[in-house]
């Protein structure tokens, strides 16, 4: 982009970072908060305590819920990615043809769960997850999970199959080998990041899926959000900015991890 | 890169009808049952007489009363401000993120990526975290609400125009710069018709997710800011209306499925510019 005026140049570039500012001030101030030393939700200039921090690891509501939802988003991220990949090889194979009609269906159908609001799955799910007996059991949030994180997984790794890997696999097979040879020895090591990053793609968005899990929750089977959600709508003590932070922390591991796995394959 | 190997085994024929469906069946089977069955549920659901608070229907009635008890005055003006929200939503978002774009897109590839990347973890590492903050630091009422719902779309807004630009690469403009163009000519004349797919697809995105907007509207707004989906999660979950909840999800579908409609006959109607176009615009112009 070429900027002759110096002035304009300046306007755009304190515009962009104060609009970055502002997307990451919500973030910051909730984690500043939740080191508040009373229940009043004053940020803490002088003193900082980690009172907060402590009643929220040692109550076992908070914490199973937290440790559901980390582990529904890991089962969730590698169901969702092993069943992403056959679809994005099978889309990459008719990549030259622009007439792949039954190709577009596929794509348009597996990216359903982008294009439905939320609202409006969570209220159908419901009812139908409670008909057919599966209500409240942690396979049925993971189903759910899996199914959101479809498309981001199958958009991450349909971005990285492109045409040369394909022929490498067909060159492999033309050579002799079997098709789990290939599979193995091959197609895999050559899609690793993708998978890497689609992996941690899906389980960040599956830690911070609130909506669905509001609507599908049960006592018994709490993801985090879920347990947040109550709190944030009417009242709250800074444990909700301490469980917000908590997820948000395990959340930004995930996508530095993929960032770094991205910049390493670079 | 073409490969060119001579084949010391014939390979195998193509595989069967079986092998080839099989790979991708779970994906297919994943998307029917979570996603498609539920619709489908809830078009039979939003038919049911009234519940009254007791259990998700009556069953075997068949009723329109959902449809009539949501649609009178009252339900019409949820619809409206549903879709006003919506155009206003777009509008902030889409004047928001463009400058934004413009301002990553020339960044330093380095730099780039980090904007990019600080700019996704509040959506998506921290999205309670995110909702939290701006509930204690916005007033509630519209402004709040459109503003968190704002800031839950442009991330991706901008990550799509950001790859848009970064298409168009640096050399056009520099070209058009070299011939004599001052910056706002070069916005203007090169680089936004260049960039217009990329827009439309952000606006289409912002405009699908905040007709379904329901995090923003729910937590930073007050009694007069019910879109659809804040109604339907009432009625399902304060008042166990389910049909009439149902029949509101039925709405929001055919309200979304009417807006996808409508962008797409503006997208193919509109003729697109090309580098051939711009050269003929900057040979006249």
């Amino acid at each position: 982009m070429v900027h002759s005026t110096r002035a304009g140049h300046c306007i755009l570039r304190i515009f962009g970072w104060t609009a970055t500012g502002c997307l990451l001030f919500p973030v910051l101030f909730c984690a500043w908060v939740s080191f508040s030393p009373d229940r009043l939700f004053s940020a803490p200039i002088t003193n900082w305590s980690l009172r907060w921090y402590c009643e929220f690891f040692q109550d076992a509501r908070w914490i199973s819920a937290a440790v559901r939802s980390v582990a529904v988003a890991m089962i969730a991220a590698i169901i969702s990615v092993g069943a992403a990949a056959p679809v994005a090889w099978r889309l990459a194979q008719r990549n030259v043809a622009l007439s792949d009609r039954r190709g577009n269906w596929l794509h348009g159908f597996i990216l359903l769960p982008v294009c439905v609001p939320v609202a409006a799955l969570g209220a159908g799910l419901l009812p139908l997850l409670s008909l057919s007996g599966l209500d409240g059991t942690l396979i049925s949030t993971v189903l759910v999970h899996t199914t959101i994180g479809l498309p981001i997984a199958l958009l991450i790794v349909r971005s990285q199959v492109s045409a040369s890997v394909v022929e490498l696999c067909s060159a492999a097979r033309g050579l002799g080998g079997s098709r789990a040879q290939v599979i193995r020895r091959v197609t895999l090591p050559l899609l690793s990041p993708a998978l890497a990053v689609a992996l941690m793609a899906v389980f960040v968005i599956s830690l911070n899926e609130s909506v669905i899990s509001v609507f599908l929750a049960t006592p018994a089977n709490e993801t985090l959000p879920a347990v947040v959600w109550p709190q944030l709508r009417f009242n709250a003590s800074p444990l909700v900015a301490v469980a917000s932070c908590v997820t948000a922390g395990v959340g930004s591991i995930g996508v530095f991890a993929a960032v770094l796995v991205m910049r390493g394959g670079d | 890169m073409r490969v060119f190997w001579t084949p010391l085994h014939e390979p195998a024929t193509r595989p069967s009808f079986w092998s080839r469906m099989l790979p991708i069946t779970p994906a297919v089977a994943l998307v029917a049952s979570v996603v498609v069955a539920p619709l489908v549920l809830l078009i039979r659901l939003s038919l049911y007489a009234p519940t009254a608070g007791r259990g998700f229907y009556s069953p075997g009635t068949w009723s329109l009363k959902a449809y009539s008890s949501t649609l009178d005055g009252h339900g019409l003006s949820i619809v409206l401000y549903t879709v006003m929200f919506a155009v206003a939503v777009t509008v902030v978002t889409l004047s928001v993120s463009c400058p934004m774009a413009l301002f990553m897109s020339a960044l330093p590839r380095p730099y780039q990526i980090l904007a990019l990347v600080l700019l996704l973890v509040p959506k998506s590492a921290g999205l309670l975290a995110m909702l939290f903050g701006l509930q204690r630091l916005l007033p509630r009422g519209n402004v709040g609400a459109v503003i968190a719902e704002v800031s839950l779309i442009v991330p991706y807004a901008v990550l799509v125009l950001v790859v848009q630009l970064n298409s168009i690469g640096r050399q056009l403009p520099h070209a058009a710069a070299g011939l004599g163009a001052s910056a706002c000519q070069v916005l203007q004349r090169v680089t936004f018709p260049l960039s217009l797919p990329g827009i439309l697809v952000a606006g289409q995105l912002a405009l699908i997710w905040s007709l379904g907007g329901f995090l923003g509207p729910l937590f930073l707004g007050g009694p007069h800011q019910t879109t659809l989906s804040v109604e339907l999660y009432r009625q399902a979950f304060d008042y166990s209306r389910w049909p009439r909840a149902a029949a509101l999800a039925v709405e929001l579908m055919g309200v979304t499925m009417l807006v996808i409609w409508l962008c797409g006959r503006v997208y193919s109607g509109r003729s697109f510019a090309g580098p051939d176009r711009i050269s003929a615009g900057g040979a006249t112009g």
